[in-house]
């Protein structure tokens, strides 16, 4: 049986990630999800990283990050800041177990979507709110992004170079962390209803989900009045552990010997018996203390091998390490396709785009798997199907719904984002290079036919 | 007191270290039954630090201490016939059984799927590991560092021109701790429907690979590899230093920003500027911008300046120390922080309530569990006496 969330119907006003990507995973495992857009507000999204870095035709068909979080999703265009638009939502509200946004509480109210007036339509309803900061509190209406709440929480702070300040990754990171979160939270409240027959509020902090994931550093503080200076990637309680220079341009193996054992071992493997009868890195105290020295050792040495190569050596001698893998290697990874865990879907053949493989989930039901994959909607792609096949509207109503622009399939002011080319990109330090038979390498590693 | 929304649920912990205590702690914390079984010497996350006065001791670990709340704890010996009876007897009614060792060790233990499914075919076993149960890579060793290495977060994550890095602390057992917990309420709400248990898994290497927005689909839909960005990039988003701290500023995104609206918000004239009021000419231009821009933040301060920037709705973010964050108004005002009376160690001001659910809320009612401080109560509930309990002690089975 495919998927345990089969019958459940969520009505998504999501954007960008920490919505979308909760609502996507379970779409993944059989919920039917509704996303709203409007062809009044093009989400960026939608607008950039775009497919061959083309921005004429329906480009805003071609966006990578939208199809990245919305697959197994249905597109319905609707403008909420009219009536009609809204009488089809509270038409949707009254047939949906869900209904989960990622907009600030000031935009919740003005469309009239509070938990208390979407109770009224659907009692046992389930609503998910996920916000920076929070639903109330003084910052309740500050919008946010990823790395603003990765620095509210306390995350940022504690990381970096121990000789810089605060270090990000390049990506929204706690738009993740809140919609990981945000998926157990949606599952609670489900269980919770099977129980009781009632629905609730989800309320979802972005940064309370990332502070619940910093506790060794913030307890250093309420108990003991500490705060960590930042660490870089060295370790308390090991070394060597750190990232390691490898052989070719900008290729790295990130090591951690975590016991004697594991020391002797790296030793063997590096081909330096000096440094393993060497008593000043016989134990952990006594390596900790010569940190530095044995890093750039250790550096001098990676500095000769393949990072691949290494790691396959380092690991069959029992010593955790890994190559520090670039999006080539992990999309040819063959651990990780083993597992299938990249899946290829076939795109709409509007978008003239050939089938391409996509991240699916951080897990496996084996009883009940996941859906097969269906790429995320073009805009206004299931408008027809919902509105008439859903909640039974005529002919005649859609007609007057798309002559007013309250839905449609193309944004009313379309505007792309052309990147600077890949040359310029590289130059710039963005791509740390570029293939051009990246196309035949995918479909040959794939199996997908031209 | 409002019941929380797994009341009722039964789990059987078999989960050490941060990424499965972590999956466990977020279902106790909404009110399942959550039976701690640990070996006898205890979780190794007992000898996580930094500890409760930095006193190292087993019942002293902060990390362990926020990782275990609301759950009882029992020892037992896994590796003996008498400590597996008790475990299945304690399986028979459970509704699920949560474990994180590596792939091999259940199996070898006799707990493989098929034995667990036979004795209760509603169970639902939640697994998490490295890399997951299957594949050429299963039995690879992993720490945190090669857990980011290895699901390409780091990368992309770093200076341009130096090693790239690693967030602090323990991200990639927590991320993957969240979806265990995710992966298991999916597995439990079929279960609650048909009767089925079943097994579940998540990878920790897979758990962040999922959560790279576009890094690989810049390959395949470019054929370009993305790396660490450079520190001037044009990029108006980036880290700045004020004069009191850090501040992450963004005035709008991307194409859609008004320069001269952020020429005059930052009060900056030497801004007004053919080479940067457009976004090609700020990639042209962008590191003669980025020491301007580095300048000019150098003298503002970071609440003035995220303020200023919120009336006008530019989303500016703060960076704040553990200090700052514990003190900030907005974390205040939602009551995030929350005390706990520990019977030891007195009053630990802990992290609360990831998210808020109206009708069946989130708890902290006990401090984590001493180690076996509840063997003697569920053994007695399984019928073992004083004798026999005695008995297991000296044959090491408790």
């Amino acid at each position: 049986m495919a998927g345990p969330l089969q019958g459940i119907r969520i009505v998504e006003m999501g954007q960008l990630i920490a919505i979308p990507s909760a609502m996507k995973w379970l779409g993944d495992m059989g919920a039917q999800v509704i996303r709203l857009e409007s062809v009044q507000r093009l989400e960026s999204y939608r607008t950039d990283s775009l497919y061959h870095n083309e921005v004429d035709g329906d480009f805003w068909n071609r966006g990578a990050n939208f199809y990245e979080q919305n697959r197994n999703k249905l597109g319905l265009t609707l403008d909420l800041s009219r009536d009609e638009g809204r009488a089809v939502l509270r038409d949707l509200i009254a047939i949906a177990d869900v209904f989960a946004e990622n907009f600030t509480p000031r935009v919740v109210r003005n469309f009239g979507l509070e938990y208390d007036s979407l109770r009224q339509i659907r009692p046992d309803i389930i609503m998910v709110s996920s916000t920076g900061y929070g639903f109330d509190g003084p910052w309740a209406n500050f919008g946010a992004t990823g790395p603003a709440t990765e620095g509210a929480a306390g995350l940022a702070y504690m990381t970096g170079y121990p000789d810089g300040g605060p270090v990000m990754s390049e990506i929204p990171y706690t738009d993740y962390t809140a919609g990981e979160h945000t998926v157990a939270a949606v599952m609670l409240a489900l269980l919770h209803r099977l129980n009781t027959g009632r629905g609730q509020f989800i309320d979802v902090s972005q940064t309370q989900t990332c502070s619940a994931t910093v506790p060794e550093a913030l307890l250093d503080w309420t108990v003991n009045g500490r705060i960590q200076p930042r660490q870089g990637n060295s370790n308390p309680a090991m070394s060597p552990h750190g990232c390691y220079p490898c052989a070719g341009d900008d290729r790295w193996i990130a090591i951690a010997v975590d016991s004697d054992q594991a020391w002797q071992g790296l030793c063997r493997v590096m081909g330096r018996s000096d440094w393993a009868a060497d008593r000043r890195y016989a134990d952990v105290i006594s390596r900790l203390s010569h940190r530095d020295e044995l890093d750039r050792m250790l550096a001098f040495e990676t500095r000769q091998r393949d990072n691949h190569e290494l790691m396959a050596a380092l690991q069959s001698s029992g010593i955790a390490a890994g190559a520090v893998m670039d999006s080539k290697d992990l999309l040819f990874n063959e651990h990780l396709r083993s597992r299938g865990f990249y899946e290829v879907i076939e795109h709409h053949p509007d978008t003239g785009m050939p089938p391409l493989p996509y991240a699916s989930r951080p897990w496996k039901l084996h009883g009940t798997p996941a859906v097969a994959p269906q790429p995320a909607p073009l805009m206004g792609q299931h408008n027809r199907d919902i509105l008439a096949g859903l909640l039974g509207r005529t002919d005649g109503e859609i007609e007057t719904l798309t002559a007013a622009n309250i839905i449609g399939f193309a944004p009313l002011t379309p505007r792309g984002v052309r990147r600077p080319s890949l040359d310029e990109q590289v130059r710039q330090g963005r791509m740390q290079r570029y293939e051009t038979d990246y196309a035949a390498q995918i479909r040959r590693e794939y199996g997908i036919g031209e | 007191m409002p019941s929380g929304a797994l009341a009722g649920v039964k789990v059987i912990d078999l989960t050490h270290h941060i990424a499965g205590p972590y999956a466990t702690k977020l279902l106790a914390d909404f009110g399942a039954d959550v039976l701690k079984i640990e070996r006898p010497a205890g979780d190794p996350g007992r000898r996580l630090p930094p500890f409760h006065n930095d006193e190292p001791h087993h019942e002293k670990s902060l990390p362990f201490l926020y990782l275990n709340t609301n759950k009882r704890s029992i020892t037992l010996n896994l590796k003996t016939d008498a400590g597996r009876g008790i475990l299945m007897d304690l399986l028979a009614d459970a509704d699920a059984l949560v474990e994180n060792f590596a792939p091999r060790v259940m199996p070898s233990l006799g707990l493989d799927y098929a034995t667990l499914r036979a004795h209760n075919p509603g169970l639902v076993v939640a697994s998490v590991s490295n890399f997951g149960r299957s594949g050429p890579w299963r039995d690879y060793r992993a720490t945190e560092i090669v857990e980011y290495a290895l699901g390409g977060l780091m990368y992309i994550f770093g200076a341009y021109d130096r090693e790239p890095l690693k967030h602090a602390l323990h991200q990639a057992q927590f991320k993957a701790g969240t979806n265990l917990a995710s992966a298991l309420l999916l597995a439990l709400y079929h279960q609650r429907l048909t009767g089925q248990g079943q097994q579940v898994e998540v990878s920790i290497q897979e758990s962040i690979a999922s959560a790279l927005r576009d890094v690989t689909n810049n390959y395949t839909y470019t054929g370009a590899v993305r790396r660490r960005q450079p520190n001037h990039t044009g990029d108006l988003t980036r880290v700045r230093a004020v004069s009191d701290g850090y501040v992450l500023p963004n005035p709008g995104l991307g194409a859609s920003v008004d320069w001269q609206v952020l020429v005059d918000f930052l009060e900056a004239p030497e801004l007004d500027d053919p080479r940067f009021d457009n976004p090609s000419a700020r990639l042209e231009n962008a590191e003669a911008l980025g020491d301007i821009l580095d300048q000019i933040f150098a003298a503002k301060q970071k609440q003035e300046i995220f303020y200023a920037a919120h009336q006008k709705r530019f989303i500016y973010g703060v960076i704040d120390s553990p200090e700052e964050t514990i003190d900030n108004p907005q974390i205040q005002a939602r009551g995030y922080y929350v005390p706990l009376h520990h019977p030891q160690l007195g009053e630990i001001t802990f992290p609360g309530a990831p998210f808020l659910l109206s009708d069946s809320p989130w708890q902290l009612n006990a401090a984590a569990p001493a180690l076996g401080e509840h063997t003697a109560e569920v053994l007695g509930q399984l019928g073992y006496d004083a004798a026999g309990l005695g008995q297991l002690r000296a044959s090491e089975v408790i």
